[in-house]
């Protein structure tokens, strides 16, 4: 793609070309709402219901440039205090080392994230920096607000982060849109006392249990006393708030994608596809919850949170939860609970050793009036020992090499050598880039799943649902 | 209602000249215009701008071009099963929050009317819900509903309502106890408002018209409708209204409590409207779905106050 | 003759004494009360109305529990440690209480600074929109017009809007008027979001007043300013009280708005600051969200207590007819 140099004045190109001229801009000065209609008659009548709007907006001048020292804002979502005190120190070091480039620390939410960045780039006012995880870029970038990082960034930046953890930003036409700097697999978190007197064989990051191993285990640690159908102890529990990001992102395990990707001579045509190797895992849960009875069905509507009481409480003897959960365990679990970590089970077929994730991302807002050093910005954070403090505040994985052997990562305690074993099967979820996704999720697959898990809805007609109804939605994504 | 009567001439009857004698024909303008302006700026002007979007093709995106798409929108959401079984939940979810709000309302309001002993404490505390952030009460809720953890349950079962070999009730995730559990929850966040609002309309009852009604021997049911509500109608008529839109354009609560899980039940326009522009960032469908709500509720509001204004004007 | 003598000890305008229950219930449908058929003995009249006084007590408790219980709860979650909020059987009272929560969010978070913040959008917020609320909301209620008409449409149609299809519009207005980020804009909005409100109930207030009053008033010589402030304005006052509630806490609480205007780590308000105790995925970082909280609600609740008495107090009725 062809750059232009800052300011520009006529919108970008695009995957539509760029209207030709006509119509008032509403404000120049830095580019103008966004919802501002292409036709000059309709911009003409909106522009004058916008009353206000006709007072000029001379891009204001805040930067500071005056002096020629910039200032960057960075929206970070560091969320634990140790992390966020990690954050905080970088940037004061940052600041410390940079005369001319000021960063200024701007804490997010993960509960707000998408609806402040959304308003802030509709509305012109985006951070520079900004932290937010890959699945949230896709409509970002492909709505153009987010700067293709790729003339930016320092080599070392490109070649210390793992192949597969930058095909989770890279998209519209091999464009990258964020640094992948955090992630984290989905393990296992199991009451290690039950599990050892159990005697099932201890699953090791090298030796994972495969999926059925999993489910026989689950039944050696179901207990129902009084056989009534209703165990006082599940095996497992399967928190299924969200079912459609976990059903596709395990589905990678047994060989399936769930979303399919298939290159075109204009582009990428995405589809839902579910087939037997896409559904082993969404049926072997189904399985667990309505046939073995050792999945509770209340899992189903639970958050990862929500099965802890329940966990520390010896009702699930496992949790299938993503590897940060491990700090609410240590903080929470009562003295004397003895839990261990491990790895997520395997497919039986070679290659089953795989699982799909969503990056924490850095990018820069393509609005910034100051991608260079915004970009270096981003570099300086995601340098392997800068992400290594940042993992390690927030309880996740970073993606470097280098900062994986980081010894605090690789501690025997609360499970991290686990952890970061595991970082090397970790894969780009296959929901990444595929436009449509979210709606596809919220509208078709959320509800089909739940029914599904609640025994409510056959695997045809699971798969009629996800696949034909989906198909349209994404469809209408991409023409 | 005739209390305080004229003492002296008898007052002007003529519309005019009664607007004469308040002198409302100079001042009217200078008074209202301080409150139209902000509105005209901040509200009409976004609100008209967001309904011009709706005859677009607007989407989220900064490259990305928009037309004019006529009524191409509200085609499609003729079309849309899915936001009209939304719009049919809000109706139901609206429609039994704020008639609860009302019956619990007005209890509460005629308790608090009474000179009962630590009436103030009362009052105060009657307002907690209120008080509270709309984030925080759905936090708050899920924690009382959770289905391991939550206190409703543990209560329950102390109480003897669930068995020891009962399961405990996941009220927030059960297809069909969802909407009833998320009601609740909106009764409980919306009742305090309508309840000030009508014990504050309460101090306009005509206590004299109480006290001989009372004498005359009438029961507590006749002197609450031949008094009581008629003084009280035209308050409760303006929150209830209030009350039935804001239930319907509802969106925060329901949102921390459920998102609009499980399988869409507690889906409420709002929050529909809320992912189509927000999330999918269709800007241009959401408006029209905004536009389609609001022009139903305008019209059934309107009847519905039409009729009940005139039955209350003399 | 004063109101409070006025009415009757023992039933109001009425006794819902009756099925005031717990929600769920169909609750107390107001003016249903056992007190049963009139014109008994005296005795049995009495026995009714104590019966019935009993009757109200019980009622207004049922009302308290449900209404008062999360706030209970709250203050329970907030003095328990981490690993008592991760239980499986909750107690209502904490084993080990400790303050140790409390600390962690201040710490956290800049709670004063937001408390201030909030205290300073919501206070400015309430007083403008009430200032230009009331004169409105006199003409509109007294002087049928066209323009009366079409404001009291406008504030319903205002209402009915899903407010997530104004925030891109208005934060672009905003932008232009250069009030992205400050507190005065935040207040400007809050002012704006509870005209409608203020408007539309002060209007009810008002056409509750008798026209006569002021008729009267007028008519035996006093100014309009005069009539205005001591004939309306008294009987105004609990329903001018509610709105100012209304517009109060509504602007404490409002989260939306805050969230989208409000960029600078200084200028947050409360309602935003609570949310960054959520982490992903639905964690929450319980104690200290549940110790903010209550910071957080303390002030509407001083605010309320402050101004309740105002909610039922009557002038003697004497004074009106001034």
């Amino acid at each position: 793609m062809r750059r232009t140099p800052w300011p520009h004045g006529t919108v970008r190109g695009g995957p539509r070309p760029a209207p030709a001229g006509g119509g008032p801009r509403l404000s120049p000065g830095r580019g103008g709402p966004r919802l501002s209609p292409g036709r000059g008659a309709l911009r003409g009548v909106l522009a004058a219901l916008l009353v206000c709007a006709l007072l000029p907006s001379c891009g204001s001048g805040d930067d500071g440039d005056g002096d020629g020292t910039v200032t960057l804002d960075y929206y970070s979502l560091a969320w634990q205090k140790e992390s966020v005190a990690a954050n905080r120190k970088l940037v004061a070091r940052w600041n410390r080392t940079h005369s001319r480039v000021k960063v200024r620390y701007v804490q997010g939410s993960w509960d707000t994230v998408h609806d402040h960045l959304l308003t802030s780039f509709e509305g012109g006012e985006a951070p520079d920096v900004l932290h937010d995880d890959a699945g949230d870029l896709t409509d970002f970038a492909y709505g153009g607000y987010l700067a293709d990082l790729r003339p930016y960034l320092p080599r070392g930046t490109r070649t210390g982060i793992p192949r597969q953890s930058w095909d989770a930003v890279t998209m519209n036409g091999g464009r990258v849109y964020g640094v992948p700097f955090l992630q984290e697999p989905k393990v296992i978190l199991a009451d290690k006392r039950l599990l050892e007197r159990s005697g099932v064989r201890l699953p090791t990051p090298r030796a994972p249990w495969t999926w059925r191993e999993f489910e026989n285990a689950a039944r050696r640690l179901t207990l129902d006393g009084d056989r009534d159908g209703r165990p006082e102890r599940y095996g497992t529990v399967w928190p299924m708030k969200e079912p459609v990001d976990q059903s596709v992102n395990l589905a990678l395990s047994t060989g399936g994608r769930v979303l399919t990707t298939r290159r075109t001579g204009d582009g990428v045509e995405n589809a839902v596809r579910f087939a037997d190797r896409d559904a082993a895992v969404s049926a072997l849960i189904r399985r667990q919850i309505d046939e073995d009875r050792t999945a509770p069905r209340s899992g189903l509507g639970m958050a990862g949170s929500d099965t802890l009481p329940g966990f520390f409480a010896g009702r699930y003897a496992m949790v299938p939860l993503n590897f940060s959960f491990r700090q609410q365990v240590r903080q929470q679990a009562p003295d004397g609970f003895a839990w261990t970590v491990l790895p997520l089970p395997r497919g039986e077929r070679p290659g089953g050793h795989v699982q799909g994730v969503v990056p924490q991302t850095l990018s820069v807002a393509q609005e910034s009036r100051h991608k260079r050093a915004a970009a270096a910005f981003v570099a300086y954070l995601a340098s392997p020992a800068h992400q290594a403090a940042l993992a390690k505040g927030d309880w996740l994985l970073p993606t470097a090499t280098t900062a994986l052997r980081d010894p605090a990562l690789n501690r025997r305690a609360d499970g991290w050598r686990t952890g970061t074993a595991l970082a090397r099967t970790l894969r780009p979820s296959p929901a990444l880039g595929v436009r449509g996704y979210t709606e596809w999720s919220d509208k078709i697959a959320t509800p089909a799943f739940q029914r599904y898990y609640r025994a409510d809805l056959d695997l045809k007609g699971l798969q009629k649902t996800l696949v034909d109804d989906g198909n349209r939605v994404l469809n209408r994504y991409q023409r | 209602m005739s209390d305080g009567g004229p003492r002296g001439t008898p007052p002007p009857r003529t519309p005019a000249a009664r607007r004469r004698a308040l002198g409302l024909d100079r001042g009217a303008w200078f008074l209202l215009v301080p409150a139209l302006l902000p509105i005209l700026v901040l509200s009409v002007g976004p609100l008209l701008y967001a309904v011009a979007l709706s005859f677009t093709d607007a989407r989220f995106g900064r490259t990305v071009e928009t037309d004019f798409t006529g009524a191409a929108n509200f085609a499609d959401l003729r079309l849309d099963p899915l936001f009209w079984e939304s719009f049919r939940l809000g109706l139901v979810w609206s429609l039994s929050v704020t008639a609860l709000q009302l019956l619990l309302g007005l209890g509460l309001a005629l308790l608090l009317d009474q000179n009962l002993r630590f009436g103030w404490l009362a009052r105060t505390l009657a307002l907690v819900p209120w008080a509270m952030p709309e984030v925080v009460v759905g936090l708050m809720w899920r924690l009382v509903y959770h289905q391991d953890a939550g206190i409703l349950n543990e209560t329950l079962r102390r109480l003897g309502v669930l068995g020891p070999d009962s399961g405990n009730i996941d009220w927030l995730t059960d297809l069909s106890l969802a909407l009833p559990a998320v009601v609740l929850v909106g009764v409980w966040a919306g009742m305090p408002l309508t309840t000030v609002v009508l014990l504050a309309g309460l101090q306009n009852v005509p206590r004299e018209l109480a006290e001989a009604a009372h004498l005359d021997g009438a029961g507590v049911w006749r002197r609450f409708a031949s008094v009581t509500w008629p003084a009280l109608r035209p308050v409760a008529l303006s929150i209830t209204a209030l009350n039935l839109i804001w239930n319907l354009n509802s969106f925060g609560l329901v949102y921390v409590l459920t998102q609009g899980g499980p399988g869409g039940k507690t889906r409420l326009p709002s929050l529909f409207v809320y992912e189509e522009a927000f999330t999918y960032g269709q800007f241009g469908y959401a408006a029209a779905m905004g536009v389609v709500l609001t022009a139903v509720v305008a019209v059934c509001l309107t009847v519905f106050l039409r009729k009940s204004l005139r039955e209350t004007a003399p | 003759m004063n109101e409070t003598s006025a009415m009757s000890p023992a039933t109001g305008p009425s006794g819902p004494s009756g099925p005031s229950g717990p929600p769920g219930r169909s609750g107390p449908t107001g003016p249903s009360g056992p007190t049963g058929p009139n014109g008994a003995a005296g005795t049995r009249a009495r026995g009714w109305r104590r019966a019935g006084r009993a009757g109200q007590y019980a009622g207004l408790l049922c009302y308290l529990v449900f209404l008062a219980f999360p706030l209970a709860w709250l203050v329970s979650t907030s003095l328990k440690s981490p690993q008592e909020l991760g239980e499986a059987a909750p107690a209502w009272l904490p084993r080990r209480p400790t303050l140790e929560n409390f600390r962690a969010a201040f710490e956290a978070q800049p709670l004063a600074r937001s408390a201030l913040n909030s205290l300073v959008v919501a206070g400015g917020a309430t007083l403008v929109s009430v200032a230009l609320a009331l004169p409105a909301a006199y003409v509109l209620a007294r002087h049928r017009s066209r323009i009366g008409r079409a404001a009291n449409a406008w504030v319903l149609v205002s209402q009915m809007f899903p407010f997530v299809l104004v925030i891109i519009p208005l934060f672009l207005v905003l932008k232009n008027l250069h009030l992205i980020d400050s507190l005065g804009g935040l207040a400007l909005v809050y002012v704006v979001w509870n005209l409608p409100f203020s408007l539309w109930m002060l209007q009810g207030y008002v056409k509750a007043v008798p026209v006569s009053l002021e008729e009267a008033a007028a008519v035996d010589g006093a100014g309009r300013v005069r009539v205005l402030r001591s004939v309306v304005l008294p009987l105004l006052a609990p329903g001018l009280v509610a709105t100012l509630m209304f517009s109060f806490v509504t602007a404490w609480n409002e989260f939306f708005f805050a969230l989208v205007l409000l960029k600078s780590p200084g200028n947050q308000t409360m309602s935003v600051i609570l949310t960054r105790f959520l982490g992903a995925e639905g964690v929450a970082d319980l104690g200290p969200l549940a110790a903010a909280s209550l910071l957080a609600t303390v002030p509407g609740l001083l605010f309320f207590t402050l101004l309740q008495r105002r909610l039922t107090t009557r002038l003697p009725a004497g004074a009106v007819k001034g």
